[in-house]
């Protein structure tokens, strides 16, 4: 298998007035090609900063990262955006769409910024509203769509740019539980079908239990990490 | 580009709309401050033009011909021949629309109630019709019927001063050619009126009368000329000067000292006004537009974090200030126009009555919109509408994603 992601003694620490605040604390993680991963942890413990590094969204303090084999630190805010925009689909915990755009346009927008022919973009959108189960809801604009919809379209979104590794942020939890497991049903196919790698932080268990590679971390710091036959949905 | 522009133009647009109160607003704001910048620079220009024609119109014209000396000492001794060769040509060209030739010389007239000084002008009334207004403002008798007329014209004030009417007759004293005293008895033919300056100092009697009079032949002592709207006074004083040397040749600017100033005095207030206003429009522009990107953060979070340059992020800030302002200047133009298109017949300012005249303007003000002016003034306010919002665009650009988003 290859690595996706490589994280080499990552550390992170936040200062907040005069006091240091280690979030993570060396990091060691290879997050391989077809990967359908969930990053555990009690709240704190340092999931979002790990995913917003891995992700280009934030730099460790020290140690490297680097996604297909491109080293993030040596890269500058434009080229951070750049490589955002065509290695990683982000799907978060809320506020995921923008607000003037309908659904299809906003899984046609990160086309439209690397400049995919307009005909092109607009049929891939429609193809993956239609994969996420929203057909007929093209045209609605965010306000008019329930989080559970919301959220399907941000992982269409995620997934129309044909990025590397597809990362989430608690994608559950403003969620029922029927959505939740719904959604996540809908990424477990993608993963299976299409073997689009997913990294996932999260702390609940409907997740957790659903992906095959389990990554615990504690203090910041990778505590756990196995591989393990996913649960079937029920 | 042209990609960008389509990724940017209508998001920008729609974001423009996501808060119509502000947006209404900041359009009101742009629009009202730029229709008071046109509506004044209009009622201003008309007000100059106003009073530059009521001075030119009355006997200045745009240009005059001397002979040299002549504005510092204005008798016969500084008299001049008629105009011949290339200055003929130049006068009887289409650069100049009208001219006229006068003997203008200082006098003292008397009645038998009172002697006071005024300015005798011998003229050819014909010529003198298509450049002046006063021929036409007789208010009782007649004005001068031919160079020849005998008869003398004077303004009413001065008539009313010297106790004397129409019909009546009054004594004329000047220098004559050979520094002598020459004294001449005029008939009183007609009364004209006109600014009371005007009316006080300006008498008329035929050109030959005036010649014959003060015993100088055929030569005169003025040229007065106006020129046609599209001619440039400049080039045709410059050429004038080339054709004859000798000749003081001068344009209404410094003839006219007050109304020149007037003129430019008023140029100088539409800019200031312009920056006032600006400033103002400003102030309420960065205002709403730093509210709407700190609304906004956590959308400018997103924007970057799924790829979207910094730079991209400023240029989409900036379209949507580009349009709002284009937006309120657009309808500020237009709120001017109608305000100017309100009075195709002018502004009567009749009501100011002697207080309009002192200052120099007409009594009806054309206003009249200027192409040029409007966009201008449209232009300024547009561009450093958009520079003053690049400060909140900057700020949507350097929004750290993380940040932005919270921690989520
Ligand atoms: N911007 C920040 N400033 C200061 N401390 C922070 C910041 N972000 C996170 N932290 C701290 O880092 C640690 C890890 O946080 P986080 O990565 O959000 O954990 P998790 O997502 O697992 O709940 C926490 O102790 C948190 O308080
Ligand atoms: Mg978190």
């Amino acid at each position: 298998m290859t690595a996706i992601v490589e994280c080499k003694g990552i550390t992170k620490h936040y200062r907040q007035g005069s006091i240091d605040v280690p979030a993570l604390r060396g990091v060691d993680l290879a997050i391989e090609k077809g990967d359908f991963a969930s990053l555990a942890g009690p709240s704190g413990s340092g999931k979002t900063t790990l995913l917003n590094i891995v992700g280009g969204l934030d730099r460790p303090t020290e140690g490297t990262i680097s996604i297909d084999g491109q080293d993030l630190t040596a890269l500058d805010n434009e080229e951070l955006a750049d490589l955002r925009l065509r290695k990683i689909g982000f799907v978060f915990q809320a506020y995921n769409l923008i607000p003037v755009l309908s659904a299809v346009e906003n899984v046609e927008f990160t086309q439209q910024l690397m400049n995919v022919p307009a005909k092109e973009r607009r049929e891939r959108a429609k193809e993956m509203l239609h994969q996420v189960g929203l057909d007929g809801m093209e045209n609605r604009r965010p306000s008019r769509l329930s989080g559970g919809q919301q959220q399907r379209v941000a992982v269409a979104r995620a997934l129309a740019s044909r990025p590397s590794i597809v990362l989430a942020d608690e994608p559950t939890a403003n969620l029922d539980t029927k959505t939740a497991e719904d959604l996540i049903t809908l990424m477990s196919d993608l993963n299976e079908r299409y073997g689009v790698t997913f990294l996932m932080a999260t702390h609940d268990d409907r997740v957790i239990s659903r992906t095959r590679r389990h990554i615990v971390i504690a203090d910041g710091r990778v505590a756990s990490d196995e591989l393990r036959p996913a649960e079937m949905a029920v | 580009m042209m990609d960008r522009l389509r990724l940017l133009l209508p998001l920008a647009w729609r974001n423009l709309w996501r808060n119509p109160r502000r947006t209404i607003i900041t359009v009101l704001v742009v629009s009202v401050g730029l229709w008071s910048i046109l509506t004044f620079s209009v009622l201003l220009k008309a007000w100059s033009v106003s009073s530059r024609d009521t001075t030119l119109k009355l006997m200045t014209g745009e240009g005059q011909i001397h002979a040299t000396g002549y504005l510092d000492d204005p008798t016969v001794a500084h008299r001049m021949t008629q105009p011949a060769g290339k200055l003929e040509n130049i006068l009887s060209s289409s650069a100049v629309a009208a001219y006229t030739k006068r003997l203008r010389i200082a006098a003292i007239v008397q009645s038998e109630y009172k002697t006071l000084p005024m300015t005798l002008v011998g003229t050819d009334p014909a010529r003198e019709r298509r450049l002046s207004v006063l021929p036409d403002r007789v208010r009782e008798g007649r004005y001068l019927d031919g160079p020849a007329d005998t008869g003398i014209v004077l303004g009413r004030n001065l008539a009313r001063r010297l106790k004397t009417r129409v019909g009546k007759r009054v004594v004329v004293m000047a220098q004559d050619e050979k520094g002598k005293l020459a004294e001449r008895a005029f008939k009183v033919i007609g009364l004209y009126a006109a600014p009371q300056q005007t009316e006080d100092q300006f008498a008329f009697t035929g050109l030959k009368t005036a010649q014959a009079f003060t015993g100088i032949g055929t030569d005169i002592t003025e040229i007065a000329f106006v020129t046609p709207d599209s001619q440039d006074i400049a080039d045709v004083i410059a050429r004038m000067k080339a054709s004859s040397p000798g000749r003081d040749i001068q344009s209404w600017k410094t003839l006219a000292p007050l109304s020149y100033a007037v003129s430019t005095f008023f140029n100088e207030f539409i800019l200031m006004w312009l920056w006032i206003m600006f400033a103002l429009m400003a102030i309420g522009i960065v205002n709403t537009q730093l509210m709407a990107v700190f609304e906004r953060i956590r959308e400018f979070g997103l924007l970057q974090a799924l790829g979207m340059r910094p730079r991209l992020v400023l240029m989409e800030v900036t379209l949507e200030s580009a349009m709002l302002i284009g937006v309120g200047v657009g309808l500020g133009i237009a709120m001017s126009v109608l305000s100017v298109q309100a009075f195709p017949n002018g502004i009567d300012l009749g009501f100011l009555g002697r207080g309009a005249e002192l200052v120099g303007a007409g009594h009806i003000l054309y206003p009249k919109v200027d192409a040029g002016d409007f966009a201008l003034y449209s232009l300024i306010v547009w561009t450093l509408g958009v520079v003053a919002t690049l400060w909140p665009a900057r700020r949507a650009s350097r929004v750290s994603p993380v940040e932005a988003m919270g921690r989520f």
